[in-house]
């Protein structure tokens, strides 16, 4: 087993230090920035009592505590789980949060399933054309759409599809939903279609899907095609694939079960990092495709001062960073017996 | 091979299978893009954006027509007042059930007010205020009540209010597991998501932050009145800030009414077949002046600027033409309005005015607005550039509305740290000057009066109004000019213009006269519009 009981202790303990440096450190530039949260809570009051309301406020928030005492607080009710309700919304947190996190998620996974294989297979393709001009072109076209700011390509994309007459807004038709039925479970509406047997709303939800998750996509895609191809054509050339060429072992032997296999363990490192990068543009895309999910949710949480909805978001954002790492992080263990954990 | 392949089918599938319409609905649905988050729906204590869902799920005893200026008949059929005005007899319509088939009846009006007033006595949250005057609420049988005021008031202009006037269910405490009137847990229930109203629609999903649906109740009492057989089945609200995702809602077909679009988008999506609606709002926009900071607390400085603003250029230029140019503090058409209250451009009078201040030449003068109006920046810019022409320089600190409010306040307690021109957007609660002129310009209101503006004969004078709303209203509403009059002399504030908002409405749908109405802002009245397919 690659995996040690040291390592997972020290992996969470770094973990919850970094969470607590996310928590404080949010906490803080929040609060200190124009805005207060009390007015919100107190729902924007505008009679004569609005100061008695706003004052009852701060007080309820615990914002009349030294911030010391505050930053304490907030951590308490982070690390208990429970953040109450939303200042803007005056629902819990959570709730809020879990509403918007699978039409994230959705996209990200989506998006990814495109990028990462195609990737890793053109940079494979690039490897073996080395120095020949597919092989400039593919690297040429890794690096544009690994460096092409993914909210442009995203308004690219939707204003390309606009004079087809099919403008992919939103996550699914509303009177598609409406009139077949369709109904929100699991909060993913690909997989909500299939288990309601709704093929008409899971078209339609896969139809508004594919262009935000290309431009989701482009970012993995780029990263796998280079690394890929690097790595790859880095394999191709050791000694041992040299020699199993030389004693005549099937080409696409040799590329995938050599070469290949030699690449993985680096790519699934890099690829895991790009995973979470990606959260970041999938919440950017998101809003320009009229998507529900936590870019727009962030964005309103700040500018609404709701402080307890923006960090639980950014704590959620962090956890997300932490796992897909340390997962990567394991894979690669798993897959290469020279690495320990 | 493989992975091009799978994208290929996928692809082709998106394309082939994609392309039949669709809107293949057998439900007449409608989608109203809303460009504020959704901040609670507690009919009771609901002070902000709210009342686009609460106006369709709840109802008030009246409804105000600002065309007439006079209450029309709701949930109460008839009223009257006596012993000069503060006595007052709601009669109560028959046959009206709240949502969950209970009978609407006095007990519920009783329960409604004075949720809204104790509340607001308690905590000072919602806009129970409007009910201050009532001491007593009687139910007098189970269609009539009968209220006794404190003092004379138009108690029917507050049973029209577009905040703490809606009357809910007696069954909601039960539901919510409540104690009394105000247990915590009557406000989570109703901002889970649950409703206890007898409006024409009730609430089918609540996801404040992007989503509500309401769908038609059949059992509502004026579906005969109404007479719309195509009338939306499901209304889908959708939490639309950004006026751009509003406009590719509506041409990919997603959205049927668009509340805000950029304003230099409306013209084509009009030459593309779109409806506009221009109705013109109680919402006003404020420039008020720091008078307790130097150069703006000197009167003869603050009137060099005001006229020193191209007034003729401020509706075509900031507003593209979507707004009326203030007069006074109040929008027009609405009670207490005063024509006439108006700065004009006169660079003769501004160097005089200049002189007589006594302020040198070169000042310095900050001026923060709210930075996602595209009308304010347009404004701050046309301002910015007519006062270099006196050699007064303007500061310009664009911010979020949070931050605009925090300096606004700020000219109670640290007034050189707030900025010398602060602009403030308003719309009204209820339907009387005292809203705006309280708020906005009162000494108490410390919390919206970001002038810093404090005159006692400006606070009597409006409170002696307030009072005499009930007994005589035209002499209140004299009262309530001769106090804009005062603030107009002095320069404090001024009414910079009243919004015209452009609703953008698609081809399938037809939003008739009176379904909107400029007190109840964003609430469209889903039971008058007609959708077709």
């Amino acid at each position: 087993m690659p995996l040690s009981l040291n390592y997972l202790v020290k992996r969470l303990l770094w973990s919850v230090s970094v969470l607590v440096g996310v928590v404080v450190f949010s906490y803080l530039v929040i609060i200190l920035s124009p805005g207060d949260p009390a007015v919100k809570w107190a729902g924007n009051p505008r009679g004569p009592g609005a100061t008695k309301a706003v004052e009852e406020a701060r007080r309820e928030l615990g914002l009349d505590l030294p911030l010391y005492l505050q930053v304490l607080n907030f951590l308490r009710m982070v690390f208990t789980g429970d953040l109450g309700l939303s200042i803007a919304y005056r629902q819990p947190v959570f709730a809020v949060l879990s509403r918007n996190l699978t039409a994230t998620l959705e996209l990200l996974a989506f998006a990814y399933l495109i990028g990462a294989p195609l990737g890793s297979l053109l940079g494979v393709l690039a490897a073996l054309r080395r120095g020949a001009r597919l092989d400039g072109f593919l690297q040429t076209l890794g690096l544009a759409l690994a460096s092409t700011p993914t909210f442009w390509l995203g308004m690219a994309i939707f204003a390309a599809l606009l004079p087809s007459g099919f403008a992919p807004y939103g996550r699914v038709s509303t009177g598609l939903a409406l009139a077949t039925g369709f109904q929100a479970v699991t909060g993913f509406y690909l997989i909500d279609a299939i288990l309601q047997l709704n093929p008409s709303v899971f078209l339609d939800v896969l139809a508004r899907l594919i262009p935000p998750a290309l431009a989701v996509a482009a970012y993995p895609l780029g990263v796998c095609l280079r690394i890929s191809r690097a790595l790859v054509a880095d394999a191709l050339l050791e000694e041992y694939v040299r020699a199993a060429v030389a004693w005549g072992v099937k080409r696409r032997a040799v590329v995938w079960s050599y070469a290949f296999r030699a690449a993985l363990p680096g790519l699934v490192q890099v690829a895991g990092i790009a995973f979470a990068y990606s959260l970041v543009d999938a919440m950017v895309v998101e809003y320009v495709f009229g998507r529900e999910g936590l870019g727009r949710l962030l964005f309103d949480a700040i500018t609404l001062s709701d402080f307890k909805l923006a960090i639980g978001l950014l704590v959620l954002v962090a956890t997300f960073y932490l796992v897909v790492n340390t997962l990567a992080d394991i894979a690669q263990a798993l897959i290469d017996p020279r690495v320990k954990l | 091979m493989l992975a091009a392949i799978v994208v290929a089918g996928v692809l082709a599938a998106y394309f082939l299978v994609y392309l039949p319409s669709t809107r293949r609905t057998a439900v007449k649905t409608l989608v109203y893009a809303y460009n504020d988050k959704i901040t609670g729906i507690d009919p009771s204590i609901e002070d902000d954006t709210g009342l686009v869902v609460i106006g369709s799920v709840y109802e008030t005893l009246l409804r105000y027509d600002p065309v007439r200026n006079v209450t029309v008949p709701v949930l109460a059929e008839s009223w009257e007042s006596s012993e000069n005005g503060t006595v007052w007899v709601f009669r109560l319509r028959r046959g009206v059930v709240f949502h969950d088939g209970t009978p609407f009846n006095a007990t519920a009006v009783k329960l409604s007010i004075e949720r809204a007033r104790d509340v607001y006595r308690e905590t000072g949250r919602g806009a129970g205020y409007i009910w201050d005057a009532v001491e007593e609420v009687e139910v007098v049988d189970d269609y009539t009540v009968r209220i006794k005021l404190s003092y004379p008031q138009r108690l029917d202009l507050m049973a029209a209010a577009s905040y703490a006037a809606y009357i809910f269910s007696p069954s909601a405490l039960a539901k919510a597991g409540a104690s009394s009137p105000l247990d915590p847990k009557l406000e989570e229930w109703f901002n889970g998501g649950n409703d206890a109203g007898s409006g024409p629609y009730y609430i089918e999903y609540y996801s404040p932050e992007s989503e509500v649906r309401l769908r038609k109740f059949e059992k509502w009492w004026g579906w005969n009145l109404a007479n719309n057989p195509d009338a939306p089945d499901v209304v889908v609200i959708k939490v639309r800030p950004d006026p751009l995702d509003q406009y590719n809602g509506l041409l990919a077909g997603e959205i049927d009414i668009a509340s805000s679009v950029p304003r230099a988008n409306v013209r084509d999506l009009a030459a593309r077949g779109f409806k506009v609606i221009n109705l013109t709002t109680f919402h006003n926009y404020i420039l008020l002046l720091n008078v307790r900071r130097y150069p703006t607390s000197v009167k003869e400085f603050r009137l060099a600027l005001l006229h020193a603003i191209p007034w003729d250029e401020v509706v075509s230029v900031a507003l593209r033409g979507f707004g009326r140019l203030g007069s006074g503090i109040l929008p027009y058409g609405f009670p207490g309005h005063v024509e006439g209250l108006r700065y004009t451009y006169n660079p003769t009078l501004v160097r005089e005015y200049l002189e007589k201040s006594g302020v040198g030449s070169g000042a310095v003068v900050e001026f923060a607005y709210q930075s996602d109006y595209e009308e304010n920046e347009a404004f701050a810019q046309l301002l910015k550039s007519r006062l270099a022409e006196f050699n007064i320089t303007v500061v310009l600190k664009p911010m979020a509305w949070t931050a605009v409010k925090d300096a606004g306040k700020e000219v109670w307690t640290d007034p050189d740290k707030a900025p010398h021109l602060i602009i403030s957007d308003w719309w009204p609660t209820m339907p009387s000057p005292y809203d705006y002129l309280y708020s906005l310009l009162h000494s108490e209101s410390q919390e919206w009066n970001w002038a810093g503006y404090n005159n006692t004969e400006f606070d009597e004078l409006i409170d002696s109004a307030y009072e005499l709303e009930g007994a005589n209203y035209s002499e209140a509403l004299q009262l309530y000019a001769d106090a804009q009059r005062i603030v107009h002399e002095e320069g404090v504030a001024v009414n910079l213009w009243d919004e015209v908002r452009p609703f953008v409405v698609s081809e399938r749908v037809e939003v008739p006269d009176g379904a909107l109405n400029p007190l109840y802002m964003y609430v469209i009245r889903f039971e008058y519009v007609k959708v077709r397919e």
